[in-house]
């Protein structure tokens, strides 16, 4: 087996709403190889969405240990938690989350704003993701300007151009027509084929379908 | 990030809102505006009355007689008689005097061919041209030997000059003054000045003059002495007291029957008054620049509600809480700092034009303009830090999950 880049040992997340206590996972052991294609699937309310705040370093957990890419992440802190999310993890999320107002470039740049890299690079850089992904010359739109698969497609941009070791996709095509949403599907597979790793967050069973392996959560337990 | 990305992201930011961006400045724009053209009104004023009280000359003390007194009834200060011109040669005694001018007036009728004017007529010494700070235009002043010989000579001021139609070729002609004959020998430098006090509007002739023709005896109203330097003046004061009393033979339990006023006490204390006043126009004018900056508060908490989920992406992909800090805080501060800098040019164009209105001069203060810029830079500071902690401390989770 090849290193894990995601090894979660005996993890639980608990969250206290006053005297009552909600476990939303529940002693989950789990590790993703480098270059693995992993889905998440279960319905709502299974924990998938706090797994994708876990993995994703957005929330510790409340038991158990998390190792990203080497580093334990119960010991950071916020500032901490920020850096690993920037050099580790690309995020792709279900409504995009691209910055209002802002050009493709800009948003695709911003990533690399938070590493400190020059302006001139950023714009390299980001061109050239931009330029991979078929949006060479959406470069100036704003997202209000792109269709939802074109703006999901920037999003995946955002996401590559750090070279993230991992890429973490939440539903990615939960917004988008069928069309958009294979093309999507098709993207990651691909990325995935040019040895990236990816951990996809998920409902849809045909969806997940397009992984090299599936994991079923249920009442935040791991069922499969 | 570097200070370049942040100010860069919030110039982007406000460029993309402009209208809300100007309405917010101009809070900050009306503060720092109306407290440079306040200040700059109170520093005009205090430089148009000080420049007006040293025009009545410089080290001034001037010796007035004190109140008429007869058994318990006080009449009006300076109703006596009790300073003559023997008074005046003791004081012109002391040291640090720079000169001695009794003065004695009398209101007459001067006529000069068709014109004629009634005005004072102001009887002195040639030390007169030092103590009041006048200088002669056409001509020459009062000597002493004219003084001495009692001539019938006048010197007249630019604006009588003027009422009477004299100009230069006048020096030497005959006017009448008080139905005598006296002969003009000079034409004063015009000072400035209107109404009642006009210091234009006077003839001078020797003392004695108007002491045979007009006023008789050889008492006078005033006594000015010039002090050779500003911090002998307190000296200069009391020695004169003591030789007055003296020359009065005044008993050690009397009272002065003459008083001196200092001409630098008014003064200090006119420009510590509008001093005074500067601040508290500067001070009224700063509770604008305060709620200038409450607006800049009150944007930058909505701005933070409202951007709650760019907020969120930005810390999901890699932001820490000092670049979000940072980036609030740039946005308060370019909002404020562009607001002082609008606020200081409207400022200066408005002081320009209050100093033209009311004829003193314009002067560029650099503490001024330094002291907005960076007040208006601490409200930008001190009004953004809450919003972008606010924003700082946003969690990710629930900022991304914001609709």
């Amino acid at each position: 087996m090849t290193a894990a880049i995601i090894d979660l040992q005996s993890v639980s997340r608990i969250y206290s709403t006053g005297r009552v206590e909600v476990p939303a996972l529940r002693d989950v052991t789990m590790t993703v190889g480098e270059g693995e294609f992993l889905a998440i699937v279960g319905p709502s309310g299974s924990g998938k969405s706090t797994m994708m705040h876990i993995v994703g370093c957005l929330d510790r957990p409340t038991a158990g240990t998390y190792r990203l890419a080497g580093t334990t992440v119960g010991d950071l802190d916020d500032d901490g938690l920020a850096r690993l999310r920037s050099r580790t993890i690309g995020f792709v999320f279900q409504s995009y989350n691209l910055l209002p107002r802002t050009s493709a470039l800009d948003n695709v740049a911003a990533p690399l704003l938070y590493q400190g890299v020059s302006r001139r690079e950023r714009v390299q850089r980001s061109t050239a993701v931009l330029d991979r992904l078929g949006l060479r010359d959406r470069l100036d739109h704003e997202p209000t300007e792109l269709s939802g698969g074109q703006q999901q497609r920037v999003a995946l941009a955002r996401a590559l151009v750090t070279e993230p070791a991992l890429i973490l996709a939440d539903e990615p095509t939960g917004n988008l027509d069928t069309a958009a949403g294979a093309e999507v599907i098709a993207l990651l597979r691909e990325l995935h084929r040019q040895g990236r790793t990816i951990v996809l967050i998920t409902h849809d069973t045909e969806i997940a379908a397009a992984a090299q392996r599936q994991i079923h959560l249920r009442d935040g337990r791991i069922v499969a | 990030m570097s200070i370049f990305e942040l100010i860069r992201l919030a110039l982007s930011r406000l460029g993309s809102s402009r209208l809300r961006a100007a309405l917010t400045m101009l809070g900050v724009i009306i503060g720092v505006a109306s407290v440079v053209a306040l200040v700059s009104v109170g520093q005009g004023t205090t430089s148009s009355i000080t420049s007006r009280l040293s025009s009545l000359g410089t080290n001034l003390l001037t010796v007035n007689p004190g109140a008429a007194r007869t058994g318990n009834t006080f009449g009006a200060a300076g109703s006596s008689n009790s300073l003559t011109t023997d008074d005046a040669d003791a004081i012109r005694t002391l040291d640090d005097v720079a000169g001695v001018a009794p003065e004695l007036s009398s209101q007459q009728l001067v006529v000069a061919g068709d014109s004629n004017t009634t005005t004072s007529i102001v009887g002195t010494t040639p030390d007169y041209m030092t103590v009041r700070a006048y200088a002669v235009w056409q001509g020459s002043f009062v000597s002493d030997v004219m003084v001495d010989q009692r001539l019938n000579v006048a010197v007249l001021g630019a604006t009588t000059a003027q009422d009477l139609g004299l100009g230069a070729d006048a020096i030497g002609s005959s006017v009448s003054i008080g139905g005598l004959p006296f002969q003009v020998i000079g034409i004063l430098q015009a000072k400035g000045g209107a109404g009642a006090q006009n210091p234009d509007d006077q003839v001078i002739v020797p003392i004695s003059t108007v002491q045979k023709y007009f006023e008789g005896g050889d008492t006078v109203r005033t006594i000015g002495v010039s002090v050779s330097s500003a911090p002998q003046m307190d000296t200069v004061k009391a020695e004169i007291t003591a030789l007055l009393r003296d020359q009065h033979e005044l008993a050690a339990d009397a009272s002065d029957d003459f008083t001196i006023f200092d001409q630098a006490q008014l003064l200090e204390t006119a420009s510590s008054i509008s001093g005074t006043l500067t601040i508290l126009l500067g001070g009224i004018a700063s509770i604008s620049l305060v709620v200038g900056g409450i607006g800049i508060m009150n944007i930058m908490l909505v701005s933070v509600r409202e951007r709650t989920r760019e907020i969120g992406i930005r810390k999901a992909i890699g932001a820490r809480a000092r670049d979000i800090l940072s980036q609030f805080l740039i946005e308060a501060l370019t909002l404020s700092l562009l607001g002082g800098v609008i606020g200081v040019l409207v400022g200066l164009g408005v002081s320009a034009l209050i100093a033209r209105v009311a004829g003193w001069p314009f002067t560029l203060d650099a503490t001024t303009l330094i002291a907005a810029t960076g007040f208006s830079a601490a409200v930008g500071i001190v009004f953004g830090v809450w919003p972008a902690r606010q924003a700082a401390v946003l969690d990710p989770i629930t900022a991304l999950r914001y609709e």
